[in-house]
């Protein structure tokens, strides 16, 4: 069989044609992952209501379950659900929410608290002093398998409900950071009817008595919220303290940072969170879209240097990777000068932060090297170091996607300590939980936690109880537990600021961690949108929120 | 029965007598056009050759090393210092792209090998044992053809998790019912040669009959293929690489620089915009070298 070709002209291109056009495709496909959530923002605003907010995530969140969440993200969306008892104003002073009024016993043993008779819950249950106390019980039921809400409520002990709105909650031992805890949003208080009713899936059924309801989740894609529009119980921290202006919020979820920041600029949403660095520049001078930043209080992300394992456990060997990891050039080099340096296990803002730790501890490859000459650790043909015929390796595990360009962390501690002659097996994972959690299969691991108050430090340098889950370094420093019993009861602030200066030294000589970065919450908005502020924490909030225009 | 592979084929031959039989004005032309393909050959093959040299021996050329992170000279744009420009961790992208080379080259070249393997094979199987085996083997194949080759590579790929063999077998995997299907066609138009029944008729095993009369004609179709398949190889390589699926290493391939550089866009284009060049040049080259090649090997043209 023949073939006859009327014009042979560019057959030698067409096949090639496509596969070029195909790999432009692939440039540019990471454009493409986000579908159109706005346009119902749009059509709402238009409707004479008060619009739907679409607000972009970079990560999903793990359960809407407050007492089994650990995450910041899904406090982003529970916070909107849940109300706590006390709220914490811009000052860091603790101040009535859905408790009018409590007393604290002369021994600080237990806290009594008045609570407003006119609260109700999303699902039409009363909220009273049998919720209240419903709540606590369930946080340290180990059945709950409650998260970063048990380390938070120590350390509660029981409660007697005195009458219908009085309750008297019971502590172990005196907290300062008691009231403090109990204004963040994992202690939210949830509706006793629905957490019986979901059980297990209470986390995908959340009820409050927030200023919004919940109404869906569609895995990794979004979750929906709407206005709960017999709210008026609103603390003194916002404007308004009634039902929000808005209709409801969408929360979508984006992961890809240049694709979230995009969707803004196209209005398929009016904010996103999380802003990369290199896009922060641009945004500041936008005539269409606006840029929100705070700084988050708490622990700043830190790399945990976990010493179960050898050489690791040896000082010298933890002292070497302080020395060799330069901080400074990751901070600069990946945040372009957005991010700040950490330099100590708390951030700045919190009560007893060490400043005298900042620039102590340099970048220092000859000392990293002679630390592990003496360690034994001799280097070897490649480069590495070896000793006892072992190759000197640091499993460095962090988590996809790429939040925060922590994997280009990894990348350049890699780098860096391979300068040292230590090799660097980066793992980045999905799965955190077993690898690093259960199988405890790493030597450096970085996390972060936003507090307000030094008591934080408790369940991440503290030796944990028996049953209790462990903490990232594993180290167990009898005086570092007593340190911090003792700054968890002292009453006297500037005898509770010196005690965790003491505290934040001993971490830092003992060479458990290696701080980075100064997480700035930022948030691209358009400039439709009014009214978007965030807590003591650093968390948005929503209920003065309002929209102009046409949502765009 | 070359239908199967006529269809994919446009024969440059064919087209140039029925241009001499009309005008040898036109005869003219087309033999320009004829030196014009030839060049383009050569061009394209000087380049696949520089690549291989990339991939052998990347340390004789890149400037830098693909691993320093010069942080005193991140994103910055092309110029005297860095060709092509810096990334954001102050690498040198030119070096990135030399080296980079390698694993790209080696998805490309390893994938098109296990695929043309598994596939002629099967193919053959099919093609000379005709019968049963025959439909057994194609149905199978055409199953398998019904899914997308990248959408197939994907899946396994994300089944196996990343890492190099993994993705040279999804890549593999994902091509043999093609390597397949042409064996077999070129297979079942010989088998009923004359001269393979004079071979069989002097007592001939199957085995020397496959060997000496039919491999040798029905192999030039499945090297054309595997040369054209190796450039989608290497851009579906490049794909899987891009989005996280493919290796994990300190020097990353083509596909992995594409993806990290892709959120640096809008504030430093040439991130992604030099290994984007890299890929569509090389599957550009090896799909004009595929082009001559099929000319040069076309039974139909008696050269």
């Amino acid at each position: 069989m023949r073939h006859s070709v009327p014009k042979r002209v560019p057959y030698y291109t067409r096949s090639s044609l496509w596969i070029s056009l195909l790999a432009i495709v692939l440039i540019l496909s990471g454009c493409g992952s986000s579908a159109g959530t706005g346009t119902e923002s749009v059509q709402a605003a238009n409707g004479g209501t008060g619009g739907t907010l679409t607000y972009a995530l970079a990560t999903t969140p793990d359960t809407l379950d407050p007492q089994r969440s650990g995450w910041a993200v899904s406090v982003r969306v529970f916070g909107n659900i849940y109300d706590n008892l006390v709220v914490q104003d811009q000052d860091g002073k603790i101040k009535p929410w859905l408790a009018k009024s409590w007393t604290t016993s002369t021994d600080g043993l237990s806290y009594t608290f008045k609570l407003r008779k006119d609260v109700t819950f999303h699902d039409g249950t009363p909220f009273n002093a049998e919720a209240v106390k419903f709540n606590l019980d369930r946080i340290i039921n180990p059945a709950t398998k409650a998260a970063n809400a048990l380390a938070l409520i120590q350390p509660y002990q029981s409660s007697n409900v005195i009458d219908e709105y009085t309750i008297k909650v019971n502590l172990s031992r005196p907290s300062e950071a008691f009231l403090a805890n109990l204004s963040q949003s994992m202690l939210g208080i949830i509706s006793p009817t629905a957490a019986k009713k979901y059980g297990e899936q209470f986390g995908q059924h959340p009820v409050g008595t927030g200023p919004f309801e919940f109404v869906s989740w569609e895995d990794n894609a979004s979750i929906k919220l709407k206005r709960n529009d017999h709210y008026a119980w609103g603390p003194e921290t916002v404007d308004n303290t009634k039902a929000p202006q808005l209709d409801g919020i969408t929360f979508s979820i984006i992961p890809e940072e240049a694709t979230r920041v995009g969707s803004v600029q196209s209005k398929q949403v009016l904010a996103a969170e999380t802003v990369p660095p290199q896009n922060i520049l641009g945004l500041q001078n936008s005539p269409d879209q606006q840029l929100l930043q705070t700084d988050t209080p708490g622990l700043p992300y830190t790399l945990f240097i976990n010493q179960r394992n050898a050489p690791w456990n040896e000082l010298k060997a933890r002292q070497a990777l302080q020395s060799a990891i330069d901080v400074g050039a990751i901070v600069k080099t990946l945040y372009l000068g957005t991010y700040k340096q950490a330099w100590s296990a708390l951030t700045p803002s919190i009560l007893g932060y060490d400043a005298s730790l900042e620039n102590k501890i340099q970048p220092n490859v000859e000392r990293a090297n002679q630390l592990l000459d003496e360690l034994g650790w001799t280097r070897g043909a490649d480069g590495i170091r070896v000793k006892d015929g072992k190759r000197l390796v640091l499993r460095y595990v962090d988590s996809s996607p790429n939040r925060e360009k922590r994997n280009d962390i990894a990348a350049m501690v890699q780098q860096q300590l391979k300068a040292v002659g230590i090799e660097v097996q980066v793992n980045i994972t999905k799965d955190i939980a077993t690898v690093v959690f259960q199988n405890k299969a790493y030597d450096l691991y970085g996390n972060s936690q936003v507090n307000a108050d030094p008591n934080a430090l408790s369940s991440f340098y503290h030796t944990p109880a028996a049953g209790a889950r462990e903490t990232l370094t594993g180290y167990s420093d009898p005086q570092l537990d007593t340190w911090l019993e003792e700054g968890a009861v002292t009453k006297d602030s500037s005898k509770r600021e010196q005690i965790y200066r003491q505290i934040q030294e001993r971490i830092s000589d003992q060479a458990l961690i290696i701080p980075v970065y100064i997480f700035p919450y930022t948030v691209v908005a358009s400039k439709s949108v009014h009214g978007l502020h965030f807590n003591y924490l650093g968390y948005p909030v929503f209920n003065d929120v309002t929209l102009t225009g046409t949502g765009g | 029965m070359k239908a199967l592979f006529g269809i994919a084929t446009v024969n440059r031959r064919d087209a140039a007598n029925h241009a001499l039989q009309a005008e040898s004005q036109g005869w003219k032309k087309q033999k320009r056009q004829q030196w014009f393909s030839l060049l383009l050959a050569g061009l394209a093959s000087a380049l696949v050759a520089l690549l291989i040299v990339f991939a052998l021996v990347p340390q004789w050329i890149a400037p830098y090393s693909p691993t320093a992170m010069m942080t005193d000279r991140i994103l910055q744009p092309p110029g005297t210092a860095n060709w092509l420009g810096t990334d954001y961790f102050g690498r040198d992208i030119l070096s990135l792209v030399i080296y980079g080379t390698r694993v790209s080259l080696l998805i490309g070249f390893s994938s098109v090998l296990a695929g043309v393997l598994a596939g002629g094979i099967l193919g053959a199987l099919a093609g000379y044992a005709g019968g049963w085996t025959d439909t057994i083997i194609m149905r199978m194949m055409d199953i398998l053809m019904t899914i997308p080759g990248v959408l197939l590579a994907l899946a396994i790929a994300a089944a196996l998790g990343p890492g190099l063999p993994n993705i040279v077998l999804a890549i593999a995997a994902a091509s043999i019912p093609g390597y397949a299907r042409v064996m077999r066609g070129g297979i079942v138009g010989l088998r009923t040669r004359g001269y393979i029944e004079s071979a069989r008729a002097l007592g001939a095993s199957n085995w020397h009959v496959i060997r000496r009369h039919i491999l040798p004609n029905a192999v030039s179709p499945v090297l054309v293929m595997a040369t054209i398949g190796l450039g989608s190889s290497i851009l579906t390589g490049a794909g899987l690489s891009f989005l996280g699926l493919g290796t994990v290493s300190e020097i990353p391939d083509w596909g992995a620089l594409l993806s990290q550089g892709r959120g640096y866009l809008t504030v430093a284009w040439w991130i992604c915009t030099f290994p984007g060049l890299a890929i569509t040049s090389f599957v550009l080259a090896v799909n004009l070298i595929g082009d001559e090649l099929r000319d040069r090997l076309d039974p139909r043209v008696g050269a």
